[in-house]
């Protein structure tokens, strides 16, 4: 990697291929996620390919529907920003990433996170869908005892909610992805991975498979540090029991309401990338297998492992309810304590 | 304002439906809200207005009560039977014991898979799919029972004036396979509620929202499992011919909230199940219809029934041809609608329409030509329905 005319192409053809594949497995998962809670729910549930991939698929295909946000522009062109960001946060845990100005790292990672949650309060405050305040119904006055109040769209409210969230609710996935680069000792994931896995920072085969010695999730910081980062993981994807913001018997989809068509193929692609990303990232960070695109058996294991996380989160959202912040603030509190605790310890080890 | 009231500030009104993804019926909830609380609510219905009094007047009654079966989908029974004890009270019909036995089976049956819809709709709503397909897999064993006994799973129609339909009689292999379906769904019951019970995250959203005391309950005539689950011991079973035979208890609970609406309801199928049982096991011989009877003038007559979600009271009347004039009929839900708005206050925005949920509203059969506004009852003329509903035209 000292010669930059060899590693600038490396980083182009790493990171074409390592996004192809990315969003192309990412496909794959939400059908698995959708089996595994019909198989609890004692359904057959959707063909493996339907939810991700053809849904997409069709989405693209259909005819486009013109936003009524505020600023449809706007509106629209956050989630293609949603797709680059996704992607992005996905490339800079790939080997060839890690050398470039430091965004191979934990400042990386969460800033890219952080902007991501930014995007559901963008994308609420913007849209307005017919379906709240701007459905034409006619009993406004009929001896209400409220006339003139401020009628909010549902999404709108959706967007307070995604502050809340991103103030309080995605503090335990930060907390515990702290504690591996604090066990490093390092901000960067390439030390982090080479404390794991010894093996593969000195392996220069493309064919072989470094397993590491000392991954940080048998360590008791990094299991601790683990539970709090798959709560994290559900609270960042806003799935059950924390999707308070996209709670369909109230607020239905949240900001991504509007999104239909080609927007909504982007949508699922865009979250689709997200669950994997953040799977691949606990893979990497948690037991040192990386995603390397240029080393297939590392990069099969990372994918493999990477399902683990999907599947978890199916089981816990066929047997959840949707908490409400009554739940989710204690909730977040007492994991972001149990992730510090973790930290301490680690920073012990 | 009176010194020591508590002032409302309302920051802003989130509504939600007439179209809405979780709403199953068409009506607005309009949510007067500060952050997440709710401060004020108000349920606005009469979105499909029907107009189905209007079509019992001048029919014959067997014809009429085809289409009072169909004033609603799941509480069609109750409907078809209190239309018969309208004009059976009314005209002094006898019923047959071995008849009354079958209406009430058929009564508990509904019941049950009634509470079971409100169990899979109330964990839809908590977003808990599992717990409410769960509840919709169960519920299938009574739909199967139902159409073995009235031949359709969902309007079975088994009352018909003087008793039941010939075909809805019971042989002894059906009241065998009733038996041994009971037996199954219990086991199968309990072990469902056991689970919802021991599940901290589900209890953690049912306890200690949607307060209405017993004080609210009476005061707002809340009815049913929702006055009930307020520790209000009212029961309009205890007080009806058809079920003196029966020994079953009245479940009520004290504790007010959400989770009292779900767990009396749960208790209550129960209690169905005991009522099923005794009915079958002592069926008493005889015949299945009294046929004996012409129809003749009638005075405006009432007659009220205890459904899955309250008293329910149809009325009216027999010209000298034996046609119905001036049908009128009260489902629970407008009764229980005071008490919903009321208890939704101080909930999260989440959990208020929970509550609404848990008071099982059933909002399109109460949508009719009646209205209630400030505590006066009043029905509307032509004019008032063309003026209310003139968007529609």
């Amino acid at each position: 990697m000292e010669n930059v005319l060899f590693f600038i192409p490396g980083l182009i053809a790493s990171s074409m291929v390592a996004a192809a594949i990315a969003v192309l497995y990412s496909l794959v998962l939400p059908g698995i996620e959708r089996k595994v809670q019909a198989r609890i729910q004692q359904r057959i549930g959707p063909p493996i390919l339907t939810p991700g991939f053809w849904s997409v698929l069709k989405f693209g295909y259909k005819k486009p529907v013109e936003p009524n946000a505020q600023m449809p522009g706007l509106y629209r062109s956050l989630v293609y920003f949603g797709i680059g960001i996704v992607v992005l946060l996905f490339l800079f845990t790939t080997p060839y990433w890690w050398a470039v100005l430091g965004w191979g790292s934990i400042l990386g990672i969460a800033g890219l996170l952080k902007l991501e949650e930014v995007l559901y309060v963008l994308m609420g405050s913007q849209s307005q869908s017919f379906l709240s305040a701007g459905m034409p119904v006619p009993d406004l006055a009929k001896g209400s005892k409220h006339v003139e109040k401020r009628r909010e769209y549902v999404e709108q409210h959706s967007a307070e909610r995604a502050l809340k969230m991103m103030a309080i609710g995605s503090l335990p996935l930060y907390v515990a992805l702290l504690v591996p680069f604090a066990m490093a000792r390092s901000t960067m994931i390439r030390s982090v991975v080479a404390m794991q896995n010894p093996a593969y920072a000195l392996s220069s085969e493309w064919w072989s498979a470094a397993l590491p010695s000392n991954p940080v999730l048998f360590t008791f910081p990094g299991i601790l540090a683990a539970i709090v980062y798959f709560v994290g993981y559900v609270m960042l994807l806003n799935e059950k029991p924390f999707s308070i913001l996209k709670a369909k018997i109230d607020v239905i989809e949240g900001g991504v309401l509007e999104y239909a068509s080609k927007l909504r193929a982007c949508y699922y692609i865009m979250r689709n990338v997200l669950l994997f990303a953040l799977s691949s990232i606990f893979v990497t960070l948690f037991i040192g297998i990386p995603f390397d695109p240029f080393m297939p058996a590392m990069m099969l294991l990372n994918m493999a492992l990477s399902l683990l996380l999907p599947v978890m989160l199916s089981v816990l959202v066929a047997f959840s309810p949707i908490l409400t912040f009554r739940q989710i603030y204690p909730a977040a509190i007492g994991l972001s304590a149990v992730g510090t605790l973790a930290l301490i310890i680690s920073l012990g080890v | 304002m009176a010194s020591g009231e508590k002032r409302v500030e309302i920051e802003k009104e989130l509504s939600f439906g007439p179209v809405h993804p979780a709403l199953i019926e068409p009506y607005r909830i309009r949510l007067f809200v500060n952050d997440e609380i709710v401060e004020d609510c108000e349920l606005n219905i009469n979105m499909a207005y029907r107009g189905i009094e209007k079509l019992f007047d001048g029919l014959p009654v067997e014809r009429a009560l085809l289409i009072a079966e169909r004033v609603c989908g799941i509480c069609s029974h109750v409907h078809a039977w209190n239309a018969v004890r309208v004009i059976e009270g009314g005209l002094k019909i006898e019923v047959p014991d071995r008849a009354n036995y079958i209406r009430v089976i058929t009564h508990e049956m509904q019941r049950i898979a009634s509470h079971l819809i409100l169990f899979g709709h109330a964990f839809e709503v908590v977003g808990h799919e599992t717990f409410a397909m769960r509840s919709f897999l169960l519920r299938e064993s009574f739909m199967d029972l139902i159409s073995y006994v009235g031949g359709n799973r969902v309007m079975p129609s088994v009352p018909i004036v003087g008793g039941v339909r010939p075909r809805a009689d019971l042989t002894e292999s059906l009241k065998r396979v009733i038996l041994e379906r009971v037996d199954e769904f219990e086991e199968k019951y309990k072990a469902y509620v056991t689970r919802i019970i021991e599940d901290p995250l589900v209890m953690s959203r049912l306890t200690g929202i949607g307060f209405l005391t017993k004080e609210d309950a009476i005061k707002f005539h809340a009815t049913g499992p929702t006055g009930r689950a307020s520790g209000w011991d009212y029961d309009l079973r205890t007080k009806m011919d058809e079920y003196k035979p029966f020994d079953f208890n009245v479940v009520t609970d004290e504790s007010c909230d959400t989770k009292a609406r779900i767990v009396v309801r749960a208790l209550e199928i129960f209690e169905s199940l005991k009522i099923i049982r005794q009915a079958v096991k002592n069926l008493p011989d005889g015949p299945v219809v009294n046929r004996s009877w012409k129809p003749g003038e009638m005075d405006f007559t009432t007659a009220l029934l205890e459904t899955y979600r309250g008293e329910l009271m149809h009325s009216y009347a027999l010209d000298s041809q034996g046609k119905i004039r001036n049908y009128k009929i009260r489902t629970p839900t407008p009764t229980n609608l005071a008490a919903m708005e009321h208890a939704c206050v101080g909930d999260h925005v989440t959990e208020a329409i929970l509550t609404i949920a848990s008071c099982d509203p059933c909002l399109t059969c109460c949508t009719r030509a009646e209205v209630v506004d400030s505590g006066k009852s009043f029905v509307l003329s032509d004019l008032e329905i063309v003026r209310k509903y003139g968007w529609r035209k």
